[in-house]
């Protein structure tokens, strides 16, 4: 089988998701094996241009700069995968479309904001289709190899469709909520083992939410805790403001 | 009770039969995790175990059915090149309440019947049980008597019930009469031995009590009538269908079978992995119809698991009323409301054919 010609790209992020690829020890020389990596801007400075396998996109769509690189990236590539909460959901960056654009372009530029056209920040499938998601900020390793298999396969990859507590018991955690903690796992996407649960830190909800929460249910259960819901929007808007856009 | 087969274990010799215990194989005791969680963790020492527990967060079938366990070894190329794999590693459990033993003797049912599960039967076979008593009640949450298991039925090598300065120990398999000559830490149970332990059973029988208002025998009758009950779809509206309750409970056994392929698309393996009734994927099917779509359907479901369908089939209750799917709800869906629920709702339907 002749290797995948794969490039990565990065838009709006703090590249952290590349570096989770670099830094994956022992994995990456498998992962390198089975691919051929011909544009990466963050590892490699040789640029590739033409058209491509696999494209792997990390970072969120914020302007119209941007909706022009991937579109164009959507058209040389035959599979294109979102690595990290900024490709997937929006992630942080969605906390842009929670003011106005302009008062966002001036805080940012000063009186030079004219220059510098800005859209409401997008996931990647707002923009162009996708056909793989690797959530999570940053993704997690062993699911970001699970997916590259199944794409060398040309199978489908489904991430987990329940909430991360499903995980986070498996774990043996201590329920965060038992230690008078507010915590997303309630109402967000598992697959990420509950990583940050077993190393003391409450879920942030960076891998987006369930797709069919039960909503009544979750207000009944912050009530129970005497948790505002704005508490718990505020949380989510952290990583999912771009819910909102469809 | 016949003493032959009872021991006693003086309590300042418990630690030294612990650190012996821990070398002979891998132990396994009941361990704080704090805020009034347990988990079952390897131990070395006698300190390290939470003699007082309620029932830890995972029960023990996470020894018996590991939560991912590879099945099948493959290559890609031509042919059946496939190998099957049993993984285990002996063990000993110290520590089981009657409530978790029973919910092993569940999954040893379930796993013997044909076609039988090499899988469990044979990690089943390395792990040498050892129970505990409760003295008393754990908390509110428990609902052991109603199913039979407050008091120890078997399904134990050595029983530990804990009488204040010493324990006694009721030798019940080869396994466990090894232990105790092995370790050497044992003494004869004699007659006050003996009736300091009957007078804690009769204790026991003041204090436990059937949690809900009905005769065991009739819970299945009652769950014939329910098919249609409000509960349900009063569950329907809490239930976040997160699936804690299935994973923390000792009988619910299903599980996925996966295959996986290495980087180089060579060599794969077959594993299987925990699964719950209660997550929405559980029941979809190709075509992407769902036959348990709605939460009410899967939590009854898990109902009648638990209170009806095993009562045809294996002949006894899947619930051990360890209480677990009650604690970990964070909806505070519980078990005990649930059977009131049903039982107010069955009486009420006899009221009004009278009316």
């Amino acid at each position: 089988m002749k290797k995948p010609k794969v490039g990565i790209f990065d838009f709006a992020c703090c590249e952290g998701c590349q570096l989770q690829i670099a830094n994956m020890g022992e994995d990456v020389l498998s992962v390198l094996g089975s691919i051929d990596v011909l544009e990466w801007r963050e590892v490699m400075s040789e640029k590739w241009g033409k058209k491509l396998d696999i494209a792997i996109i990390e970072g969120s769509i914020t302007d119209p700069h941007a909706v022009k690189r991937i579109k164009q990236i959507r058209k040389k590539a035959k599979i294109l995968i979102a690595i990290g909460s900024c490709a997937t959901i929006g992630g942080v960056n969605g906390m842009k479309n929670n003011f106005g654009l302009d008062d966002i372009r001036k805080y940012v530029y000063g009186d030079s904001y004219r220059f510098f056209p800005t859209e409401l920040t997008k996931a990647v499938h707002q923009v162009v289709k996708v056909d793989y998601f690797v959530h999570g900020c940053p993704m997690y390793i062993p699911e970001f190899v699970a997916l590259i298999k199944a794409a060398l396969q040309g199978i489908p990859y489904y991430p987990p469709d329940y909430p991360v507590c499903v995980e986070c018991k498996l774990n043996e955690n201590v329920c965060m909520y038992d230690r008078q903690v507010t915590c997303l796992g309630p109402v967000t996407r598992a697959g990420c083992n509950s990583w940050c649960i077993n190393n003391g830190n409450i879920c942030y909800g960076c891998r987006g939410m369930v797709s069919n929460p039960n909503e009544k249910g979750a207000q009944d259960v912050l009530a129970k805790y005497n948790i505002p819901m704005e508490l718990i929007l505020n949380k989510m808007n952290m990583y999912n403001k771009c819910r909102e856009l469809t | 009770m016949e003493d032959m087969q009872y021991v006693i274990l003086k309590k300042e010799r418990f630690n030294d039969f612990i650190s012996r215990l821990s070398k002979m194989q891998k132990l396994i005791a009941p361990v704080s995790k704090g805020y009034n969680n347990f988990a079952f963790e390897e131990v070395s020492s006698g300190s390290d175990i939470a003699l007082k527990y309620i029932p830890t967060v995972l029960p023990l079938k996470k020894f018996f059915m590991p939560q991912r366990e590879t099945l099948l070894e493959f290559k890609m190329a031509k042919g059946a090149d496939a190998e099957a794999v049993v993984e285990l590693e002996p063990m000993t459990i110290f520590g089981a309440h009657t409530c978790d033993l029973a919910g092993i003797q569940c999954l040893n049912m379930v796993f013997s019947e044909r076609p039988k599960d090499y899988n469990y039967l044979t990690r089943k076979n390395r792990i040498t049980l050892i129970g505990l008593e409760c003295n008393e009640y754990c908390d509110e949450y428990a609902s052991c008597h109603l199913v039979n298991a407050s008091f120890p039925g078997g399904g134990y090598d050595l029983f530990f019930t804990d009488l204040g300065d010493y324990f006694i120990v009721h030798v019940k398999t080869q396994i466990g009469d090894e232990i105790v000559d092995v370790t050497g830490f044992f003494e004869k149970a004699d007659v006050s031995h003996m009736n300091d332990l009957e007078r804690l059973r009769d204790h026991k029988r003041k204090v436990f009590s059937n949690e809900v208002p009905i005769e065991s025998k009739k819970l299945p009758e009652l769950f014939d009538k329910s098919f249609r009950a409000r509960v349900w779809k009063d569950l329907d509206e809490r239930c976040l269908a997160c699936g804690n309750c299935t994973n923390v409970c000792p009988s619910c056994y299903c599980f996925d079978i996966r295959d996986e392929l290495d980087l180089s698309l060579k060599n794969g393996v077959r594993f299987r992995i925990w699964d719950s009734c209660q997550l929405e994927p559980f029941a979809r099917v190709a075509g992407g119809i769902n036959f348990r779509k709605e939460r009410s359907a899967r939590q009854r479901h898990r109902y009648y698991r638990k209170f009806r369908y095993s009562v045809d089939r294996f002949s006894r209750f899947f619930c051990t009323g360890c209480g677990r799917c009650t604690r970990t709800c964070m909806a505070g869906i519980s078990l005990k409301e649930t059977l009131n629920e049903l039982i107010k709702e069955s009486e009420d339907r006899v009221w009004k054919k009278w009316l």
